[in-house]
Protein backbone atom coordinates (compact mmCIF):
# COMPACT_ATOMS: atom_id res chain seq x y z
CA UNK A 1 0.00 0.00 0.00
CA UNK A 2 2.99 2.27 0.86
CA UNK A 3 5.22 1.20 -1.98
CA UNK A 4 4.51 3.37 -4.81
CA UNK A 5 4.72 6.64 -1.89
CA UNK A 6 8.17 4.82 -1.27
CA UNK A 7 9.19 4.70 -4.38
CA UNK A 8 8.36 8.58 -5.19
CA UNK A 9 10.48 9.42 -2.63
CA UNK A 10 13.65 7.55 -3.70
CA UNK A 11 13.11 8.64 -6.94
CA UNK A 12 12.98 12.46 -5.88
CA UNK A 13 16.19 11.31 -3.69
CA UNK A 14 17.66 10.79 -6.57
CA UNK A 15 16.45 13.46 -8.94
CA UNK A 16 17.70 15.60 -6.11
CA UNK A 17 21.13 14.04 -6.40
CA UNK A 18 20.99 14.59 -9.96
CA UNK A 19 20.30 18.18 -10.32
CA UNK A 20 22.04 19.56 -6.79
CA UNK A 21 25.08 21.36 -7.40
CA UNK A 22 27.59 18.80 -8.55
CA UNK A 23 30.74 18.46 -6.81
CA UNK A 24 33.49 19.08 -9.26
CA UNK A 25 36.72 16.81 -9.19
CA UNK A 26 39.85 18.27 -7.20
CA UNK A 27 42.01 17.51 -9.89
CA UNK A 28 43.74 20.60 -11.49
CA UNK A 29 41.72 22.80 -8.81
CA UNK A 30 44.56 21.65 -5.66
CA UNK A 31 46.42 24.89 -5.90
CA UNK A 32 43.27 26.77 -5.73
CA UNK A 33 41.91 24.75 -2.34
CA UNK A 34 45.19 24.59 -1.02
CA UNK A 35 46.20 28.52 -1.55
CA UNK A 36 41.93 29.17 -0.05
CA UNK A 37 41.66 32.70 -0.96
CA UNK A 38 39.41 35.35 0.50
CA UNK A 39 40.41 38.40 -1.80
CA UNK A 40 41.26 39.22 -5.27
CA UNK A 41 42.87 41.67 -6.88
CA UNK A 42 42.24 42.26 -10.83
CA UNK A 43 45.05 44.89 -11.59
CA UNK A 44 44.87 46.63 -15.23
CA UNK A 45 44.25 44.20 -18.37
CA UNK A 46 47.24 44.29 -20.35
CA UNK A 47 46.76 45.01 -24.55
CA UNK A 48 48.07 43.33 -26.94
CA UNK A 49 45.53 44.08 -29.40
CA UNK A 50 45.15 47.01 -31.67
CA UNK A 51 42.63 48.54 -29.60
CA UNK A 52 43.78 51.47 -27.26
CA UNK A 53 41.21 51.78 -25.56
CA UNK A 54 40.06 47.97 -25.16
CA UNK A 55 42.11 47.49 -21.50
CA UNK A 56 39.93 49.48 -19.47
CA UNK A 57 36.14 48.59 -20.87
CA UNK A 58 37.57 45.16 -20.31
CA UNK A 59 38.65 46.16 -16.77
CA UNK A 60 34.69 47.55 -16.37
CA UNK A 61 33.29 43.84 -17.17
CA UNK A 62 35.12 42.01 -14.62
CA UNK A 63 34.63 43.10 -10.89
CA UNK A 64 30.91 41.86 -11.26
CA UNK A 65 31.03 37.89 -12.41
CA UNK A 66 34.79 37.48 -10.51
CA UNK A 67 33.02 38.81 -7.18
CA UNK A 68 29.83 37.16 -7.97
CA UNK A 69 31.85 33.44 -7.79
CA UNK A 70 32.46 34.51 -3.97
CA UNK A 71 35.18 36.91 -3.54
CA UNK A 72 36.06 39.85 -1.94
CA UNK A 73 37.49 41.80 -5.17
CA UNK A 74 39.08 45.05 -4.36
CA UNK A 75 37.83 48.58 -6.17
CA UNK A 76 39.41 47.89 -9.71
CA UNK A 77 39.59 51.91 -10.43
CA UNK A 78 40.72 53.12 -7.33
CA UNK A 79 43.61 50.37 -7.92
CA UNK A 80 44.51 51.02 -11.55
CA UNK A 81 44.95 55.20 -10.14
CA UNK A 82 46.81 53.93 -7.37
CA UNK A 83 49.39 51.82 -9.23
CA UNK A 84 49.53 54.76 -11.83
CA UNK A 85 49.90 57.33 -9.65
CA UNK A 86 52.98 54.62 -8.32
CA UNK A 87 54.55 54.44 -11.03
CA UNK A 88 53.22 51.60 -13.02
CA UNK A 89 51.17 53.15 -15.42
CA UNK A 90 51.64 50.52 -17.73
CA UNK A 91 49.98 47.29 -16.92
CA UNK A 92 52.48 45.16 -18.71
CA UNK A 93 55.17 46.36 -16.50
CA UNK A 94 52.56 45.75 -13.19
CA UNK A 95 51.73 42.04 -14.81
CA UNK A 96 55.88 41.38 -14.98
CA UNK A 97 55.94 42.49 -11.33
CA UNK A 98 56.96 40.53 -8.69
CA UNK A 99 53.05 39.09 -7.46
CA UNK A 100 54.27 38.38 -4.03
CA UNK A 101 55.44 42.25 -3.32
CA UNK A 102 52.15 43.39 -5.37
CA UNK A 103 49.64 41.32 -3.40
CA UNK A 104 51.31 42.55 -0.48
CA UNK A 105 50.80 45.94 -1.43
CA UNK A 106 47.37 45.59 -1.54
CA UNK A 107 47.13 42.71 1.18
CA UNK A 108 45.51 40.47 -1.25
CA UNK A 109 45.47 36.68 -1.17
CA UNK A 110 45.54 36.21 -5.19
CA UNK A 111 46.10 38.57 -8.19
CA UNK A 112 44.37 38.09 -11.47
CA UNK A 113 45.93 39.17 -14.64
CA UNK A 114 44.03 39.18 -17.68
CA UNK A 115 45.71 40.26 -21.08
CA UNK A 116 44.03 40.61 -24.48
CA UNK A 117 45.49 39.08 -27.42
CA UNK A 118 42.69 40.26 -30.06
CA UNK A 119 40.26 42.77 -30.05
CA UNK A 120 39.11 43.60 -33.44
CA UNK A 121 36.69 43.60 -35.81
CA UNK A 122 37.30 42.00 -40.19
CA UNK A 123 35.89 44.30 -42.39
CA UNK A 124 34.29 41.82 -45.05
CA UNK A 125 32.55 43.19 -47.69
CA UNK A 126 29.16 41.22 -46.81
CA UNK A 127 30.04 40.58 -42.89
CA UNK A 128 31.80 41.65 -40.15
CA UNK A 129 33.77 39.46 -37.88
CA UNK A 130 34.20 40.54 -34.51
CA UNK A 131 36.48 38.31 -32.52
CA UNK A 132 37.76 39.00 -28.74
CA UNK A 133 40.46 36.67 -27.21
CA UNK A 134 41.46 37.00 -24.01
CA UNK A 135 44.13 35.23 -21.20
CA UNK A 136 43.56 34.91 -17.47
CA UNK A 137 45.79 34.01 -15.20
CA UNK A 138 45.17 33.87 -11.46
CA UNK A 139 48.50 33.92 -8.93
CA UNK A 140 48.89 33.38 -5.61
CA UNK A 141 49.39 36.26 -3.47
CA UNK A 142 51.93 34.37 -1.09
CA UNK A 143 54.06 32.34 -3.67
CA UNK A 144 53.30 33.95 -6.65
CA UNK A 145 52.29 30.19 -7.89
CA UNK A 146 50.05 30.11 -10.72
CA UNK A 147 46.54 28.68 -9.18
CA UNK A 148 44.50 28.79 -12.23
CA UNK A 149 44.56 29.81 -15.92
CA UNK A 150 42.55 30.31 -18.69
CA UNK A 151 42.25 31.25 -22.71
CA UNK A 152 38.90 32.27 -24.37
CA UNK A 153 38.41 33.46 -28.06
CA UNK A 154 34.79 34.34 -28.67
CA UNK A 155 33.91 35.41 -32.15
CA UNK A 156 30.62 36.88 -33.25
CA UNK A 157 29.90 37.49 -37.24
CA UNK A 158 26.13 38.74 -37.88
CA UNK A 159 24.26 36.75 -40.21
CA UNK A 160 22.19 38.69 -42.72
CA UNK A 161 19.56 38.30 -41.30
CA UNK A 162 17.27 37.61 -44.49
CA UNK A 163 16.53 34.39 -44.61
CA UNK A 164 17.02 33.63 -47.67
CA UNK A 165 13.30 32.94 -48.00
CA UNK A 166 12.39 32.16 -51.68
CA UNK A 167 10.61 35.86 -51.76
CA UNK A 168 14.11 37.89 -51.45
CA UNK A 169 16.07 38.59 -54.14
CA UNK A 170 19.85 38.12 -54.35
CA UNK A 171 19.98 42.40 -54.31
CA UNK A 172 18.06 42.35 -51.44
CA UNK A 173 20.17 39.82 -49.23
CA UNK A 174 22.78 41.89 -50.10
CA UNK A 175 21.69 44.82 -49.23
CA UNK A 176 20.36 43.27 -45.64
CA UNK A 177 24.16 42.11 -45.36
CA UNK A 178 25.46 45.25 -46.01
CA UNK A 179 23.57 47.06 -43.63
CA UNK A 180 24.41 44.43 -40.95
CA UNK A 181 28.11 45.22 -41.91
CA UNK A 182 27.15 48.51 -41.64
CA UNK A 183 26.21 48.10 -38.16
CA UNK A 184 28.58 46.26 -36.76
CA UNK A 185 31.06 48.76 -38.21
CA UNK A 186 29.78 51.62 -36.28
CA UNK A 187 29.63 49.90 -33.17
CA UNK A 188 31.39 46.36 -32.60
CA UNK A 189 29.93 44.78 -29.66
CA UNK A 190 33.17 43.92 -28.42
CA UNK A 191 31.68 44.46 -24.58
CA UNK A 192 29.13 41.55 -25.24
CA UNK A 193 31.56 39.36 -26.52
CA UNK A 194 34.06 40.35 -23.32
CA UNK A 195 31.25 39.45 -20.92
CA UNK A 196 31.02 36.24 -22.71
CA UNK A 197 34.22 35.33 -22.55
CA UNK A 198 33.94 36.08 -19.12
CA UNK A 199 31.46 34.09 -17.81
CA UNK A 200 32.43 31.48 -19.99
CA UNK A 201 35.51 31.22 -17.93
CA UNK A 202 34.39 31.87 -14.97
CA UNK A 203 31.38 29.49 -14.91
CA UNK A 204 31.86 26.43 -12.45
CA UNK A 205 31.53 23.38 -12.81
CA UNK A 206 33.81 24.17 -15.82
CA UNK A 207 37.44 25.71 -15.83
CA UNK A 208 36.39 28.76 -13.44
CA UNK A 209 36.83 29.56 -10.05
CA UNK A 210 35.55 27.45 -7.45
CA UNK A 211 33.01 29.19 -5.16
CA UNK A 212 34.89 31.44 -2.72
CA UNK A 213 33.75 32.32 1.27
CA UNK A 214 31.06 34.64 0.23
CA UNK A 215 29.27 32.07 -1.56
CA UNK A 216 26.73 29.47 0.28
CA UNK A 217 28.24 26.05 -1.49
CA UNK A 218 31.96 27.56 -0.50
CA UNK A 219 33.83 24.48 -0.02
CA UNK A 220 31.29 21.93 -0.91
CA UNK A 221 32.17 22.27 -4.60
CA UNK A 222 35.07 20.71 -4.97
CA UNK A 223 36.67 17.91 -2.60
CA UNK A 224 39.21 19.19 -0.92
CA UNK A 225 42.64 17.98 -1.17
CA UNK A 226 44.78 16.77 1.49
CA UNK A 227 46.78 19.90 1.29
CA UNK A 228 43.71 22.29 1.75
CA UNK A 229 44.94 24.95 4.62
CA UNK A 230 42.14 26.18 7.49
CA UNK A 231 40.49 29.45 6.45
CA UNK A 232 42.62 32.53 7.24
CA UNK B 1 -4.84 5.78 -0.22
CA UNK B 2 -2.36 4.36 -3.16
CA UNK B 3 -3.39 7.18 -5.12
CA UNK B 4 -3.01 9.82 -2.20
CA UNK B 5 0.62 8.49 -1.27
CA UNK B 6 1.68 8.99 -5.49
CA UNK B 7 0.55 12.05 -5.12
CA UNK B 8 2.06 12.85 -2.04
CA UNK B 9 5.46 11.06 -3.44
CA UNK B 10 5.34 13.19 -6.36
CA UNK B 11 5.10 16.63 -4.73
CA UNK B 12 7.97 15.34 -2.52
CA UNK B 13 9.79 14.73 -6.12
CA UNK B 14 8.33 17.85 -7.44
CA UNK B 15 10.05 20.00 -4.38
CA UNK B 16 13.16 18.36 -4.68
CA UNK B 17 13.74 18.81 -7.72
CA UNK B 18 13.06 22.73 -7.28
CA UNK B 19 15.20 23.02 -4.41
CA UNK B 20 18.15 21.09 -6.48
CA UNK B 21 17.50 23.25 -9.39
CA UNK B 22 17.60 26.63 -6.89
CA UNK B 23 20.66 25.41 -4.84
CA UNK B 24 22.84 25.39 -8.44
CA UNK B 25 21.28 28.34 -10.10
CA UNK B 26 24.47 29.96 -10.71
CA UNK B 27 22.36 33.44 -11.89
CA UNK B 28 21.20 34.45 -8.31
CA UNK B 29 23.23 37.72 -7.74
CA UNK B 30 24.95 38.01 -3.59
CA UNK B 31 24.78 41.53 -4.03
CA UNK B 32 23.42 44.21 -5.80
CA UNK B 33 25.21 45.30 -8.11
CA UNK B 34 22.74 48.36 -9.92
CA UNK B 35 24.63 49.44 -13.08
CA UNK B 36 28.19 49.44 -11.85
CA UNK B 37 29.79 47.19 -14.44
CA UNK B 38 28.10 50.02 -17.25
CA UNK B 39 28.73 53.38 -15.35
CA UNK B 40 32.24 52.49 -15.01
CA UNK B 41 32.45 51.81 -18.48
CA UNK B 42 30.84 54.95 -19.59
CA UNK B 43 33.67 56.47 -16.82
CA UNK B 44 36.43 55.00 -19.09
CA UNK B 45 34.70 56.23 -22.28
CA UNK B 46 34.00 59.66 -21.26
CA UNK B 47 36.15 60.68 -18.20
CA UNK B 48 34.77 64.36 -18.51
CA UNK B 49 32.02 62.89 -17.53
CA UNK B 50 32.61 61.77 -14.08
CA UNK B 51 29.33 63.21 -12.67
CA UNK B 52 27.62 59.79 -13.94
CA UNK B 53 29.91 57.51 -12.20
CA UNK B 54 29.84 58.94 -9.16
CA UNK B 55 26.03 59.30 -8.81
CA UNK B 56 25.98 55.30 -9.98
CA UNK B 57 27.94 54.59 -7.04
CA UNK B 58 26.28 56.71 -4.87
CA UNK B 59 23.33 54.87 -6.01
CA UNK B 60 24.45 51.71 -5.17
CA UNK B 61 25.49 52.57 -1.93
CA UNK B 62 21.77 54.08 -0.89
CA UNK B 63 19.77 51.18 -2.73
CA UNK B 64 20.90 47.99 -1.65
CA UNK B 65 19.83 48.52 2.55
CA UNK B 66 16.91 49.74 1.12
CA UNK B 67 16.34 46.86 -1.03
CA UNK B 68 17.28 44.09 2.09
CA UNK B 69 20.75 43.98 -0.13
CA UNK B 70 24.34 44.08 0.68
CA UNK B 71 26.77 46.36 -1.08
CA UNK B 72 29.22 44.49 -3.28
CA UNK B 73 32.95 44.76 -2.22
CA UNK B 74 34.83 47.57 -3.48
CA UNK B 75 31.63 50.25 -3.96
CA UNK B 76 32.38 51.97 -0.77
CA UNK B 77 35.79 52.14 -1.47
CA UNK B 78 35.63 53.31 -5.38
CA UNK B 79 33.05 55.98 -3.83
CA UNK B 80 35.55 57.45 -1.60
CA UNK B 81 38.42 57.62 -4.28
CA UNK B 82 35.91 59.24 -6.22
CA UNK B 83 35.94 61.77 -3.55
CA UNK B 84 38.95 62.21 -2.78
CA UNK B 85 39.71 62.44 -6.62
CA UNK B 86 37.20 65.80 -6.46
CA UNK B 87 39.66 67.09 -3.38
CA UNK B 88 37.22 65.71 -0.68
CA UNK B 89 39.78 64.10 1.79
CA UNK B 90 37.66 64.36 4.42
CA UNK B 91 34.46 62.52 3.39
CA UNK B 92 36.83 60.03 1.79
CA UNK B 93 38.24 58.82 4.91
CA UNK B 94 34.94 57.89 6.28
CA UNK B 95 33.85 55.53 3.37
CA UNK B 96 37.32 54.09 3.38
CA UNK B 97 37.01 53.26 6.87
CA UNK B 98 33.48 52.12 5.80
CA UNK B 99 35.25 49.67 2.91
CA UNK B 100 37.41 48.18 5.63
CA UNK B 101 34.82 47.88 8.35
CA UNK B 102 32.90 46.15 6.31
CA UNK B 103 35.53 43.83 4.41
CA UNK B 104 37.99 42.85 6.47
CA UNK B 105 40.08 41.51 3.15
CA UNK B 106 40.90 45.24 2.41
CA UNK B 107 42.22 46.43 5.92
CA UNK B 108 45.58 46.51 4.21
CA UNK B 109 44.96 48.81 1.28
CA UNK B 110 42.06 50.98 3.23
CA UNK B 111 44.47 51.84 5.64
CA UNK B 112 46.62 52.90 3.05
CA UNK B 113 43.78 55.00 1.76
CA UNK B 114 43.17 56.35 5.11
CA UNK B 115 46.71 57.68 5.75
CA UNK B 116 46.87 58.97 2.25
CA UNK B 117 43.23 61.30 2.42
CA UNK B 118 44.25 62.61 5.86
CA UNK B 119 47.45 63.69 4.55
CA UNK B 120 45.37 65.98 2.16
CA UNK B 121 43.14 67.34 4.71
CA UNK B 122 44.57 70.06 6.40
CA UNK B 123 44.87 69.77 10.16
CA UNK B 124 42.57 73.09 11.19
CA UNK B 125 39.86 71.40 9.11
CA UNK B 126 37.58 69.60 11.06
CA UNK B 127 35.93 66.42 9.09
CA UNK B 128 32.35 66.87 8.47
CA UNK B 129 30.09 64.84 9.58
CA UNK B 130 29.72 61.23 7.91
CA UNK B 131 27.15 60.35 6.07
CA UNK B 132 26.38 57.82 8.37
CA UNK B 133 26.90 57.32 12.11
CA UNK B 134 29.27 54.02 11.58
CA UNK B 135 31.60 56.13 9.30
CA UNK B 136 32.66 58.07 12.81
CA UNK B 137 33.82 54.71 14.28
CA UNK B 138 37.21 54.70 14.59
CA UNK B 139 37.67 58.37 14.21
CA UNK B 140 39.43 60.13 17.09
Amino acid sequence: MRRPATVALALAALVAGATGCATAPARGYEAFVAANPRSILIVPVANRSVDVEAPDYLLSTLPVPVAERGYYVFPVNAVKRVLEDDGLADPFLVHGADPVRLAGLFGADAVLYVTIDRWDAQYMVISTTVTVELDYVLKDGRTGDVLWRSHRVVQQTPSDGTGGGSGGSVLSALVGAAVSAAVTRASPNYMGLARQANAAVLAFPGPGFPAGPFRPEYRRDVAPGPGAKPER
Amino acid sequence: MDRRGTRRGLAALFLALAAGLAGCAGSTSTWRWGNYDDALHAHYRRPQDRATYVAALKEIILAAPREGKTVPPGIYAEYGYALLEEGNGAEAVGWFERERDTWPESRVFMEKMIVNARRTVPASQTPPAGPASALEKGRS
